[in-house]
């Protein structure tokens, strides 16, 4: 195998399936990242077992061939390189060789044939999804993924195919974040299935302002197709609880609010919360909220925020890391703010079909 | 729910009331059910998995406030979700096979209570070549344990018979020593208990459960791989069972030494008594148990469908007996001559399935050029050194003898040799390995590798 190639052009590729490099050091295959040269392009894959990643970059493709070369090094050493220019040479037995400009590097590799095969999707339901959309549907939602591994069904995101609409769900047990995209796609293909973290951090990496996406759903798989980069991953095998149980059926206030105003406020406040209870209070009377946070022998924050609420008096403690984390990965500039009671969980809202239902912490004294 | 259940639980509920809003009470508390009551413990029934998630993370200090109204101290809170829900680990482990070694030695009973499979005998068992050792192992160990191989270790892929032999040992010494307390139960189920017990602190319980054992039977002990404490606990209830004369055996998908992650004290011990293999069976055993199965469960077949299924299905017995179970439910539901055509199609996905796990001819070069540290391309080259040439030889026998291929077809796989290169290299490679033991080994060892 040999080819030329910009420098830019294969950080860009190797960036791209890099963080799938497995951790575990059990199979030494799993740390390297395979390079096909074939025509003008080079593909690269990784993979994990759970997770894997297929990209590719443009070259000038002299000889065509594979080998397979431990993924982080690689990289380092190409990010490294002073000269924009990059030959590569691989021989039979693996051993690649990088000349740029006057530096000359030599790394021994591992044939292709050890290298685990992505699956293979063939009869899988294909279903179509604009990128911009998936992106946002799971940056709106993935940060209220659990991280208790003993609640692996937790561990990653729902997406409900149904009635002709994707619902993304995510939740801890504390909170949930749930959000819709309307598409369309035969009755046929209507699943639910949960897409482990991993695949859903690397899939929001991915994933661009423009294009499609297309999903396949195989038994116990599912692939990313975007158009040059393709994300296969296992799925989490269990049954997601059932989410719906959770959300509030009617609301008995509601505030709008400024979502960045809001978000600022909520931050300089909980700058005083404490680790330990690490609730912050938020008490409603007309047309302001007060938040106020204090930690016994340290001492309180308070700020007021002028806002349209003609309900009645109210007061209601939220963990302010959660209630922050919806806030920052909004990009609506208007939120609404539903509530039930002290005890009650809040629910977050905004003009498309979207909502976080949040627990309260209970009020001490 | 019971009475009494139904009684404590509304006295929680009362206590509950004002510790929660109305509306939380509603959601998540009013399909709850109180299934099981204790002194230290409340077992409580929830529809689904939400109801826990939900409860233990938000509502856990308000049940137990109000557990402590009602009845005056803390309980434990456990929940369970019905089947296709979560299902707690400790409740699943709860159901260990042991049995009592008063309760009445009635022999339909036995397996049941064992946790064993009363077909799983050593009568039933067809012996062959390829399982012999473990067989003889397991009969000597069950007429005299731990009086000569203890522990025995039995290996071997699947569906081959390896819970079969630990069954019957079981079943043997049960029937036949009065008051011998035999447990028999998966690495799996071990493990489970050990974390359960952990987590309720109950480990003395459970380590006078395992050490009280005359025969213990611990299958798949490969999941033990990793899991450091439950191996070291393990590895105390093996010395205490051995130092005490009593019989182990375990059994595993590969060797000991081969068990990732197995501490290395346990593997010594693993291999310190008898270590036997099971192999997948040939020709002639598979025909023997199609026909020892076909006669106990009473079918008729013709001759020629016993030897279709054992040409095809090679490697699994489990499918095997699957697969003679299917064609002689069809022929007594439809009345149907069986033809090889029809047997064919009923078992489109087995053969399919056993098919896939058949060995290419590319799959054996790779593998003989990887052993002899050749490359892969003179397997097909022109070239002919002894050090090349003889490599490709076994190649090729192997390959007459793994596929389906002909004389033509593997010369053609082997850069183009014809039917006569190839036909000579099988009787080269088959002479030599009359002469050499170690070629026959290696040959041995790279198609059971290939098998694999």
């Amino acid at each position: 195998m040999k080819f030329s190639v910009t420098k830019e052009k294969l950080l860009e590729g190797l960036q791209q399936v890099q963080n799938v490099v497995s951790t575990r050091t059990t199979l030494p295959i799993l740390s390297n990242v395979l390079l096909q040269a074939n025509g003008n392009e080079v593909h690269l894959t990784t993979t994990d077992l759970d997770v894997g990643v297929r990209g590719s970059f443009e070259a000038q493709v002299e000889k065509e061939g594979a080998t397979t070369l431990p993924a982080r090094r690689l990289f380092n050493i190409i990010r490294e390189l002073p000269s924009s220019e990059i030959q590569f040479d691989v021989d039979g037995k693996n051993t690649a060789s990088i000349r740029s400009g006057q530096s000359f590097f030599k790394i021994l590799g591992l044939p292709e044939e050890e290298f685990p095969p992505l699956p293979k999707f063939e009869g899988a339901k294909v279903v179509t999804i604009r990128q911009k959309d998936l992106r946002d549907g799971l940056r709106k939602t993935s940060y209220a993924i659990s991280t208790d591994e003993t609640r692996y069904v937790l561990n990653g995101v729902l997406f409900s195919f149904k009635e002709n609409k994707l619902t993304l769900v995510a939740t801890d047990g504390r909170r949930l974040a749930m959000l819709d995209i309307e598409l369309e796609f035969p009755r046929s293909h209507e699943a639910d299935i949960i897409v482990p973290t991993k695949a859903v951090t690397e899939l929001q990496r991915l994933l661009a302002e423009d294009g499609e996406v297309k999903v396949s759903m195989g038994s116990g798989q599912i692939a990313f197709d975007l158009n040059n980069t393709l994300l296969v991953s296992k799925l989490i095998e269990g049954n997601y609880p059932n989410y719906k149980q959770v959300i509030p059926s009617e609301a008995k206030e509601r505030v709008t609010l400024e979502r960045e105003t809001f978000l600022n406020s909520l931050r300089r406040v909980s700058l005083l919360a404490s680790d330990k209870s690490n609730s912050i209070k938020l008490n409603f009377s007309k047309n302001n909220i007060e938040i106020t946070a204090n930690t016994p022998e340290v001492g309180e924050a308070k700020e007021s925020l002028p806002v349209a609420y003609k309900g009645r008096d109210l007061s209601i403690a939220f963990n302010p890391e959660f209630l922050m984390a919806p806030l920052r990965n909004l990009i609506e500039d208007e939120v609404f703010l539903d509530l039930i009671d002290e005890m009650s969980p809040g629910v977050l809202k905004i003009q498309t079909p979207f909502l976080y239902v949040l627990m309260p912490m209970r009020i001490s004294a | 729910m019971n009475e009494n259940c139904t009684q404590l639980w509304q006295r929680l509920s009362a206590a509950l009331k004002p510790q929660v809003s109305a509306d939380t009470f509603k959601r998540w508390f009013s399909a709850v059910e109180l299934i099981d009551a204790t002194d230290n413990s409340l077992t409580f029934r929830v529809p689904n998995n939400i109801y826990q998630f939900w409860i233990e993370s938000n509502h856990m200090a308000a049940l137990q406030a109000a557990i402590v109204t009602a009845f005056g101290g803390p309980r434990e809170v456990r929940f369970s979700s019905p089947p296709g829900t979560l299902v707690q680990v400790a409740e699943d482990a709860a159901a260990l096979k042991e049995v009592a070694s008063d309760s009445p030695r009635d022999t339909k009973s036995v397996g049941s209570a064992l946790g064993l499979n009363p077909r799983n005998t050593f009568e039933s068992f067809v012996v062959g070549p390829n399982n012999e050792i473990a067989h003889a192992a397991s009969l000597a160990v069950a007429q005299l344990p731990a009086r000569t191989y203890n522990p025995l270790f039995i290996y071997g892929g699947v569906g081959l018979g390896k819970t079969h032999l630990m069954q019957a040992i079981g079943q043997y010494v049960w029937a036949k020593k009065k008051g011998a307390k035999v447990m028999y139960l998966s690495s799996e189920l071990f493990i489970n208990e050990f974390i359960d017990a952990i987590q309720h602190s109950n480990l003395v319980k459970f380590r006078k459960r395992y050490r009280q054992a005359d025969l213990l039977l611990i299958d798949d002990i490969q999941f033990l791989g990793g899991k450091e404490r439950s191996q070291e606990e393990f590895f105390h209830t093996f010395n205490t069972l051995f130092d005490g004369h009593k019989q182990i055996v375990l059994s595993s998908d590969r060797p000991a030494s081969e068990i990732a992650n197995l501490e290395k004290r346990l593997v010594s011990r693993f291999e310190w008594g008898l270590t036997a293999e099971l192999q997948p069976p040939d020709i002639e055993t598979r025909m023997a148990i199609l026909r020892k199965k076909a006669r106990t469960m009473q079918i008729k077949l013709r001759d020629d469908v016993f030897e279709f299924l054992a040409n095809r299905i090679r490697t699994n017995v489990r499918r095997l007996e699957g697969a003679l179970m299917r064609v002689a439910s069809f022929a007594s539901l439809s009345g149907k001559e069986l033809t090889q055509e029809v047997v064919e199609h009923l078992l489109k996905d087995i053969l399919q399935e056993e098919a896939r796990h058949s060995v290419t001819i590319e799959q054996i070069q790779r593998r003989v050029a990887e052993h002899f540290d050749v490359r892969l391309a003179d397997m097909t080259s022109k070239r002919r050194p002894a050090n090349i040439a003889f490599p490709r030889q076994v190649a090729m026998y192997l390959a007459r003898e793994l596929t389906k291929a002909s004389l033509n077809e593997i010369g053609d796989a082997f850069g183009g040799r014809d039917h006569g290169t190839v036909l000579h290299a099988c009787k080269l490679v088959k002479k030599r390995m009359h002469e050499q033991d170690s070629l026959r080994q290696t040959i041995s060892f790279i198609d059971s590798s290939l098998q694999r």
